[in-house]
């Protein structure tokens, strides 16, 4: 038995991340660039966003993470039903990256701003709406692990699909964790 | 490390990005239709229009000329033909025109014999196609 | 050839090499009419030949994957075709209905071809690509349905591959959506985005699974790799395309009326768009490197790695250039975009049709696994003749275009379009000479069905 692969999980799933992370860095890429040529107009609309919302969701990713984190090293010891808490956990604290940002964008919409009001909420709405997706998406495979862990699918010996599912929410994560500062906080 | 590159995943990540991406492009789509009213210069549309574009269609017109760029190059760009010829009038006067053997050597458009009600449909189905907001395309009145 | 019904394909091939000639006499009759404007006028009026060269590129094509499937799916599925009968009544209907269209383009005015079959009832003619009468329209939808019904219960009955699946999905999204064709407002802006739904989805998405898919059959027949290894990349390389392509179809948004914001998601994704190709090149040469054995048939391993190179450069490469909203702004609808345009079909969907002609009917014609030596090398030569033939015509075009965006849209003085065209016509010149010698190219490629057949079948030194 291999003790200690790198990378972790199922190496399609990186070459996915690999795709995934440069689209948003390439819309990062693009942010910035556009911001340098209007850091008036970026400024003025940034500060109309809600940064304690924004911290939340930060502090609720990093969190899930660290689960995730929780949720591997239980089922490398073994432990089906704890690995399965953890994936819970983390599902819930993703529910609350949702909840919190969905009332965020219920507040911009209903001041009726769009992907074309200007040029900086064009960025904003297209990069955390692509990424809230992407969290939609980590969910969906991270229930679809947990419900496999419940059912005694993984084992210390052969667990890749709680790997590769980790892999990817901590892309989700990191991902976020790039778009916070860079939309919410720097000016 | 063969082994840890599996069919089974690679084929989660095509079903999973595909409906992924497609859904995207749904909301994408809605986000379009809810900003259209504003760019698509649907108020200039009647039946004098739908006439036009009838008209349009049935004669191919795409078969040579671009519209808002797309369709054949072999002639001009006719999405802005009504500002560069500056009138209905201008229009139909020129389709009107075409010779019906054509220009020895050169291009030319055919005669397609239009009615009266036909030629002003298409003249003013370019005149509400100048009308669409094109994201300032094409750079210049040439097209 | 393993079983009986396969051999449907054969037909198939024939019609779609001869659609095949009568796109490219048509092709050379419009590069033409571009340098002698008055060419065959009135007979043969330019909206009237491109109309042509374009639907008998279409019809040919389908013919192409459909004989594809009949041959490849009863193989890959290790049992008799479901229908061969319908296979066959479906060949003749679809023979008839695209040669009674395509005559009727060249006996009709087009008007009046649209009184006659009643256009005013469902009106979708007159748009790019989608000419055909609505008749036809409805036409294609039922030899389609008829198609996959055969295909998909000859998948069901027997073993299920991804080959057969990837296959499958791909000629079901085909259909799904030639039906936006039957979609079209008044309202021009939103005729435009849907008819993308055909265009774009077909040739940037589901044509591309059955590409992939086809591929992947030819390198698994020729060079014994391991299936699963195969298998696996395809999954890959067909996630990768529509991840980066559906929302890539955005690259088509920028000027016609849709939002701003598709010049940054239309860029940002359709600027991806080259990496599944560049993998697919990659992954045809790995396969054939990591070959289990020397396959006689050295022409349909050359089509296949062809195939894999010029899609990388016509879709991918040439589609790079001018896919970013900043530089399309100036490209939009030029030459430019025509250039693309030939490299891509040519590279990613012509080749790889010959390329499974060029396995399959040699078995089909009785042979055990391949063409005499003669025969395969005059193959290779139309092989080089069609292809660079195609990389020059791609590079006068593109520096027509490049002129041409210059002296009309980006110099201090822009000139007029016909003023242009005149200035420009080198280029049309050089690109109609190049025409003639891919049509050289092609008749080789005929010529090399006869040629050699009585000769004995080439072999290869087995691999050590």
């Amino acid at each position: 038995m291999e003790k200690s692969k790198w990378p972790p999980g199922d190496l399609v799933i990186w070459i996915f991340i690999m795709a995934e992370l440069l689209v948003f860095g390439i819309f990062f890429a693009a942010y910035a660039f556009t911001r340098a040529n209007h850091v008036e107009l970026f400024n003025t609309y940034q500060a109309t966003l809600d940064r304690n919302a924004a911290l939340i969701n930060t502090l609720a990713l990093i969190t899930s993470s660290y689960f995730v984190v929780r949720a591997v090293a239980a089922i490398k010891m073994d432990d089906s039903r704890k690995c399965f808490q953890w994936l819970l956990a983390a599902l819930f604290m993703g529910l609350v990256f949702l909840l919190v940002k969905g009332i965020e964008y219920q507040h911009h919409f209903s001041q009726g701003i769009s992907l074309s009001t200007n040029t900086f909420y064009m960025f904003y709405l297209s990069m955390t709406f692509f990424h809230f997706l992407h969290v939609i998406l980590g969910m969906v495979i991270l229930i679809a692990v947990a419900l496999k862990a419940r059912a005694g699918g993984y084992s210390a010996r052969q667990h890749d699909g709680v790997e590769t599912g980790a892999s990817y929410w901590h892309m989700v994560d990191l991902v976020w964790m790039v778009l916070f500062p860079l939309v919410y906080v720097m000016n | 490390m063969a082994q840890a590159f599996t069919k089974a995943m690679a084929r989660n990540i095509f079903y999973g990005g595909t409906v992924f991406f497609f859904l995207v492009l749904l909301a994408l789509t809605f986000q379009t239709h809810r900003e259209w009213p504003e760019l698509d210069n649907r108020q200039a549309i009647n039946d004098v229009v739908t006439l036009g574009k009838k008209v349009w269609e049935d004669n191919n017109c795409v078969g040579c000329h671009s519209l808002l760029g797309e369709g054949a190059y072999f002639a001009p760009e006719l999405g802005n033909v009504y500002t560069r010829l500056g009138s209905v009038e201008a229009i139909k006067g020129f389709i009107m025109s075409r010779p019906k053997e054509g220009i020895p050597g050169r291009r030319s458009m055919p005669q397609f014999n239009l009615s009266e009600e036909e030629l002003t449909a298409i003249a003013e189905f370019l005149k509400y196609v100048a009308g669409i907001n094109t994201a300032g395309w094409p750079p210049n009145i040439k097209g | 050839m393993k079983y009986q019904s396969q051999k449907v394909a054969k037909l198939y091939f024939i019609a779609a090499i001869g659609l095949f000639v009568g796109q490219i006499l048509f092709g050379l009759i419009m590069g033409m009419q571009y340098v002698v404007g008055d060419f065959l006028f009135p007979e043969i009026p330019f909206n009237v030949a491109r109309m042509v060269h374009t639907n008998l590129l279409i019809v040919w094509l389908l013919f192409g994957f459909m004989g594809a499937s009949y041959y490849l799916v009863p193989e890959e599925a290790e049992t008799e075709l479901f229908a061969p009968w319908l296979a066959h009544l479906m060949f003749w209907v679809f023979l008839a209905a695209g040669a009674a269209t395509i005559l009727a383009y060249l006996l009709v005015p087009y008007a009046a071809l649209a009184e006659l079959t009643m256009n005013d009832l469902l009106p979708t003619m007159g748009r790019e690509f989608l000419e055909q009468p609505t008749i036809t329209k409805i036409g294609i939808v039922i030899v389609v349905l008829a198609f996959l019904f055969n295909i998909g219960m000859t998948i069901l009955k027997g073993r299920k591959t991804v080959v057969n699946l990837v296959l499958l999905m791909g000629l079901t999204g085909l259909a799904v959506f030639f039906l936006f064709a039957f979609y079209n407002p008044t309202n021009l802006v939103m005729d435009k985005y849907y008819w993308w739904w055909v265009v774009h989805l077909w040739v940037e998405g589901v044509w591309e699974l059955i590409l992939g898919s086809i591929l992947a059959f030819i390198l698994i027949k020729t060079t014994g790799v391991d299936r699963e290894v195969i298998e696996k990349w395809l999954y890959i390389i067909i996630a990768m395309t529509l991840i980066t392509g559906i929302v890539g179809m955005g690259h088509h948004y920028y000027w016609i009326g849709a939002p701003e914001f598709w010049q940054w998601w239309g860029s940002i994704f359709s600027a991806l768009e080259p990496i599944p190709f560049f993998m697919m090149t990659v992954y045809a040469f790995n396969m054939v490197n990591k070959r289990r054995r020397n396959h006689p048939n050295k022409a349909a391993v050359l089509w296949a790695l062809g195939t894999a190179v010029m899609a990388f450069l016509g879709a991918g490469v040439w589609g790079f250039l001018h896919t970013l909203a900043p530089v399309n702004y100036y490209t939009h609808g030029t030459q430019i975009t025509a250039a693309h345009g030939h490299m891509a079909f040519y590279g990613a969907y012509v080749m790889i049709v010959l390329g499974m002609i060029s396995y399959s009917m040699p078995l089909m014609r009785g042979r055990e696994l391949c063409n005499s030596a003669r025969s395969q090398s005059l193959e290779m030569w139309s092989f080089w003749l069609m292809t660079i033939s195609m990389v020059f015509i791609t590079l006068f075009l593109t520096a027509a275009g490049i002129l041409q965006v210059y002296l009309q849209r980006f110099s201090d003085n822009p000139m007029d379009f016909m003023v242009v065209q005149d200035k420009i016509a080198l280029f049309y010149w050089l690109r109609e000479i190049t025409g003639v010698i891919f049509l050289i190219g092609l008749i080789v490629y005929i010529a090399s069905f006869f040629i050699g057949q009585d000769e004995p079948e080439a072999t290869v030194e087995p691999l050590k």
